[in-house]
């Protein structure tokens, strides 16, 4: 079975099944953050094809540079494993050693040191999302990393097992391929997510399906809306993680899309907000799940007003040739009181007295736990929220301070046989 | 600025027929997609007492003018005490602050 994926690359799988016991033997151990396992775990089943570890300096300047890998293929955002030099000192790590990654107190993957290096920080950040200023997220997060870069390829060692609800929407790229396989998908549009689903995020899915459809028949369905949720860092105020994949999938067990032409997974990863080269990461991200389609709504991934609502589209259109996926270019939906429905931008006549979906506005009806009409949000979707709030965020569909300190996990790690006795 | 002050309570269709029963559903307003709101008036006197009883909440004098961040709980027995009295001014925020 073939699984190609981004730049036409066979999804990568790095994964010591059945002798993962002998490949930890001996090595140092590095604990290492949540954001790192995460990309630990992506990179392992390839939902960063074709990338196979952490990146080298070389592949590093070149995708700052040039938009590209060092062979030449797309790619957008850095994707690197920083220690600070103080630790690279007291731990002895050097080139071609291998080393233990930790997480949870529990092994997670073997990374094989390539190459040690160091790298401006404040260039890496400004080339990545077009500003220095630390105001943007991205850049306070670059400026964060360690001053010494550790490059190598990656071997999972121990395999996440997802908690409930993560486990219902959990695939990983080549499981998503053989499920679009066996739907009988030929067109698959991706949407990107971090949000509980509103009437004009339903509209987008739906006139994205459209979009992606194309010339395929449609007495018989080939083509499928893929909504693949960002699960990563959370703020305060964001929606609880539990409630985004519920409520996402409330919109299909309610009929809202026929369970046919609609799926929920997830990607972990933490959002950068880097805008257009956010964008051009998202497309490269879908085409390893095997989606033909992304769409791609108003100010994609952006963040304050570092970019313009529609960058992320021209620089798309720019790269179109070289991305792996069709993007599909949507503006935003309002509701509209005199044609008394919700439509877009593009088509309504009324934007003087269109009614926008706000966020603002919606997270103070969340708030207050009164159902909204079923323009701006299905009851199914509601109450499916309203019930994460109880079993999962404490009493409220959006991140506090006890959701953070006490949230389950996304996956548990099985502890190796010789920590469980304390050592 | 006494008797300036608001809360505001967002009115569904399910509550939109509860004020209409009791001759108020033609003071909520509509403000995005058939969802309304209801303007809740009360005394500064009043302003202070919720703010003492929910500290977590906010009042916003430089803009709305409004009391925010209420309790969800603290909403719902807000709404009931409009339904019981009848009144969206601080007749109901008295029977509201005397039922918790």
């Amino acid at each position: 079975m073939s699984y190609k994926g981004h730049g036409g690359s066979e999804i990568v799988e790095s994964i010591a099944r059945g002798n993962a016991e002998n490949r930890m033997g001996g090595l140092t151990r590095v604990a290492i953050s949540r954001q790192t396992a995460h990309e630990v775990i992506s990179i392992a089943y390839g939902f960063f094809t074709p990338l196979t570890g952490f990146m080298g300096q070389g592949d590093l300047s070149s995708v700052l540079d040039s938009m590209e890998l060092e062979n030449g293929i797309l790619w957008s955002i850095p994707i690197v494993y920083t220690v600070s030099e103080n630790f690279l000192k007291s731990s002895g790590i050097r080139e071609d050693d291998s080393i233990l990654l930790t997480y949870m107190d529990a092994p997670l993957a073997v990374l094989h040191v390539n190459e040690i290096f160091a790298f401006d920080k404040k260039t890496m950040a400004e080339k990545t999302f077009g500003t220095s200023n630390p105001k943007h997220p991205g850049v306070r997060r670059t400026l964060s990393y360690g001053d010494t870069f550790i490059g190598g390829k990656i071997e999972l060692v121990n395999e996440p097992i997802f908690n409930y609800p993560f486990s219902e929407f959990w695939f990983t790229p080549r499981e998503h391929f053989d499920i679009f396989r066996k739907k009988g998908w030929k067109h698959i549009v991706a949407h990107q997510t971090r949000n509980v689903p509103h009437g004009g995020h339903e509209a987008l899915m739906k006139q994205a399906w459209f979009a992606a459809n194309e010339d395929l028949p449609v007495d018989s369905i080939h083509t499928g809306v893929l909504v693949n949720a960002i699960m990563g860092e959370k703020r305060i105020g964001d929606y609880i993680d539990e409630a985004i994949l519920l409520g996402q999938q409330a919109l299909n067990d309610g009929g809202y899309f026929r369970s046919d032409v609609h799926m929920v997974s997830f990607t972990l990863w933490d959002m950068r907000y880097a805008g257009p080269r956010e964008a051009i990461f998202h497309s490269i991200l879908r085409a390893n799940l095997g989606c033909t389609h992304h769409m791609f709504g108003r100010d994609h991934a952006g963040v304050g007003n570092f970019y313009g609502p529609y960058d992320a589209q021209n620089m798309l259109s720019r790269y179109r040739e070289r991305l792996s996926v069709k993007p599909v270019f949507l503006m935003e939906n309002w509701y509209c009181p005199v044609s008394g429905e919700v439509t877009s931008a593009s088509v309504c006549g009324h934007s003087d007295v269109a009614q926008k979906f706000s966020g603002t506005l919606i997270r103070s009806i969340l708030n207050d736990g009164v159902k909204p009409t079923k323009k701006i949000m299905r009851p199914e979707v509601f109450d499916s929220v309203m019930l994460s709030a109880e079993k999962y965020g404490h009493g409220s569909p959006f991140v506090t301070e006890e959701y953070l300190r006490n949230r389950q996990s996304i996956f548990t790690l099985k502890k190796q046989e010789d920590d469980s006795d304390g050592r | 600025m006494e008797g300036n002050a608001r809360i505001n309570i967002w009115v569904n269709e399910d509550r939109l027929s509860q004020l209409d029963k009791v001759g108020l559903s033609s003071l909520t307003k509509e403000v995005f997609a058939g969802m309304r709101v209801l303007e809740v008036t009360l005394t500064r006197n009043q302003v202070d007492r919720i703010m003492k009883l929910y500290p977590s909440a906010k009042y916003d004098t430089s803009t709305t003018n409004s009391v925010e961040l209420l309790p969800r709980l603290a909403k719902d027995k807000l709404f009931d005490a409009v339904l019981e009295t009848r009144s969206t001014g601080p007749e109901a925020v008295n029977r509201f602050l005397q039922s918790i």
